[in-house]
């Protein structure tokens, strides 16, 4: 049985930030990449079987303070993150980060290497090699979006990220949805996300998993051994079949994965 | 009323299956199809036509800024236009522009335009605009999240460096510089002229506004649909109490000038066409980086001009649709009179830019066309906007030097 999920508010540098969680047990805290950010999801309910799960939205996605322009810079982002933990009453919990919310996540253990227990690096962003350039995905049309974000993109999952417009103003929002979101990991990751993260890497003492699909067009399954070999210890696992959004795709595989990790 | 000359500098070369073949014109345009001896005429010719411009008589001579392009081979506009300020010795030389958040540090641009209104002799319009999406973030990597608080912060770089009396320091949030304190310095006082190429956004039409710039609209769509933003622009400058001195204004239009009608088409139907199918062929994702228009532009409906919806409207259009809708104002000196003035009464501009050459258009049909604008539908159009001063035009020197011949001193 699965408690209930709360929302709570915690305030940050005087803003406040509204905090969904739901489980009990050893905190997670979970960041997200630049889709599917918004609602509660399956993969979220499978972890909460075992840990307190936090999921914040971070700062430019919605309506909200901070908003993008109180943030300038990847250091102005991660700090905000140790701020935000603290304000949850989170010493060093687990941390899950997907994609700029995995970048968020290694930045924090090498600044901080107490900051993060354990820590699982999904498809995460920050890292570049010149022969694996991935798709563009600043580029990606609204419309083709689908196609590059998940393995199917005729799957529930990917409809229920993106679904079909039914109308011109769900098509408007999906429009400037893309826009808000993809501007604001854009910038930090704008035009090449290697933003000096792999010099601080050899920082991090968190034990760490780096999950990445091997069907990912955007961070391309290579990436994995990049991120584990400069992170002691680090092991790589690839889901095969897997797109970007390994987890709403795959959502009992990802968390049962974490679950395997987070337990050894 | 002022006419101004304006050369986007097209590669007139792309394969007859480009749009069909490639995905882009701009950003990843293949290189192979650039040939450089091709680019050697290309410059040559094209220098000719502007100096050409002056000749004749034109008020001023415009060149721009792009990168990546097919369309617009002139990623320098300032090396034209120093080409320009000798071999040229009336014409306002109107540099539309440097896109300021490009250029590191900016103060590059204020040397750079404080060098081309000395030589020049005080005829430099600075032109400054943030720069398309396809330029700037994606040919120049500039992070679309930050792209216009770094031009607005250059811009105001760029106009103490001009406007300061003394030597100063600038902490600025993307440029700090201990020892600002450029020469040369522009001739024309307190600066040149500064004039703004936008797309429609309000923002900017609020920011020129309060800057007391020109703004121009800089659109391949013609008058008609030109009308329709420049209703709003000017609807703007009364909700906020300004002037609506026609001065204020600039708009770029697309002229084709022949002894009839059905001559004009004979001539320039398949350049045009070149130029709205060949050369705005940009690819959707590079029309518009997420960040790039502000949310607020966005939920006012702000449509690119470029991407998937425009490019299929373009490509299925013919000449008679390009000239029937007002893309291009067409024909018998009579006719593009006739229109040309519905325009610029329609648009309130003071400032008209027109484009002679256009797309694949040889050098001989741009001497043409420029010739027969200026000799028959130029002197129809002075007069207009009389009643009002333009106080957005270059003032230079009396007698300014022009290109001589080296001597061997005594």
């Amino acid at each position: 049985m699965v408690a209930q999920q709360n929302g709570q508010v915690v305030t940050v540098n005087g803003a406040d930030i509204e905090v969904a969680s739901k489980g009990s047990g050893e905190p997670l805290v979970y960041l997200h990449g630049a889709f599917g950010y918004r609602g509660w999801h399956p993969f979220m309910d499978a972890l909460a079987e075992q840990f307190t799960v936090y999921a914040p939205i971070q700062p430019g996605f919605v309506d909200s303070a901070p908003g993008p322009d109180d943030i300038d810079d990847l250091l102005d982002l991660t700090l905000y993150h140790f701020d935000l933990l603290e304000a949850l009453g989170l010493e060093a919990p687990n941390v899950v980060g997907h994609f700029l919310g995995g970048m968020i996540a290694a930045e924090m253990a090498a600044l901080r290497p107490d900051s993060v227990s354990k820590m699982v690096l999904a498809a995460p962003a920050g890292l570049w090699l010149d022969e694996e350039p991935g798709v563009d995905y600043f580029a990606t049309p609204i419309d083709e979006l689908r196609g590059v974000l998940f393995a199917d993109p005729d799957s529930d999952a990917a409809k229920s990220v993106l679904p079909e417009p039914k109308d011109d103003l769900e098509r408007g929002t999906q429009i400037i949805e893309r826009v808000r979101s993809l501007a604001t990991v854009g910038k930090f990751l704008w035009p090449i996300p290697d933003k000096g993260l792999k010099k601080r890497m050899g920082r991090i003492k968190a034990p760490t998993l780096v999950v990445v699909g091997e069907q990912d067009k955007v961070v391309p399954a290579s990436y994995g051994n990049e991120f584990a070999s400069r992170i002691e210890g680090a092991s790589v696992h690839t889901m095969a079949g897997a797109g970007h959004m390994m987890m709403l795709e795959r959502a009992g595989e990802f968390a049962q994965l974490i679950r395997g990790f987070m337990k050894s | 009323m002022k006419i101004s000359w304006f050369h986007l500098m097209p590669y007139r070369f792309l394969p007859k299956d480009f749009e069909d073949k490639y995905r882009s014109v701009w950003v990843d345009v293949p290189s192979h199809l650039f040939e450089a001896d091709k680019a050697h005429q290309l410059y040559n010719e094209y220098l000719d036509e502007l100096e050409f411009a002056d000749e004749v008589g034109f008020d001023g001579i415009c060149v721009n800024e792009h990168h990546n392009n097919a369309y617009g081979i002139m990623p320098s506009p300032n090396i034209t236009a120093a080409t320009l300020t000798r071999r040229t010795k009336d014409a306002a030389i109107i540099v539309l522009g440097n896109s300021l958040a490009l250029y590191n540090p900016p103060l590059r641009v204020a040397e750079e335009f404080a060098m081309l209104d000395c030589i020049s002799g005080g005829r430099l319009v600075a032109g400054f605009p943030v720069g398309t999406s396809m330029d700037t973030n994606f040919a120049y990597g500039v992070n679309p999240a930050i792209l216009r608080e770094k031009y607005y912060e250059a811009h105001d770089l760029v106009m103490k460096a001009w406007t300061e009396p003394d030597m100063f320091a600038f902490n600025g949030k993307y440029n700090q510089v201990r020892y600002a304190n450029i020469w040369p310095r522009p001739l024309q006082k307190p600066h040149p002229p500064v004039w703004i190429p936008g797309g429609g956004s309000v923002e900017t039409w609020e920011w020129t506004s309060r800057m007391n710039y020109v703004y121009c609209y800089l659109s391949y769509s013609g008058y008609k649909r030109g009308i329709q933003v420049m209703n709003g622009y000017w609807k703007e400058m009364e909700r906020l109490g300004t002037d609506d001195n026609p001065y204020r204004a600039g708009f770029l239009q697309l002229v084709c000038v022949a002894e009839t009608d059905e001559k004009a088409k004979e001539l320039y139907a398949e350049h045009v066409e070149y130029f709205y199918k060949k050369c705005l062929h940009v690819y959707e994702g590079f029309a518009d980086a997420p960040g790039y228009r502000t949310i607020r532009t966005l939920k006012a409906g702000a449509v690119a001009q470029l991407g998937a919806a425009a490019n299929q409207t373009r490509q299925a259009m013919t000449w008679d649709d390009f000239v029937e809708q007002g893309y291009v104002i067409a024909g018998s000196p009579k006719t593009v009179i006739e229109n040309l003035r519905g325009a610029v009464e329609g648009l309130r501009v003071g400032h008209l830019m027109v484009l002679l050459q256009i797309g694949s258009m040889p050098k001989d049909l741009t001497m043409k066309n420029t010739e027969m604008f200026a000799t028959e539908v130029y002197p129809e159009l002075q007069g207009m906007w009389d009643e009002y001063e333009d106080h957005w035009w270059p003032q230079p020197i009396e007698e300014p030097e022009v290109a001589g011949m080296a001597s061997a001193g005594d």
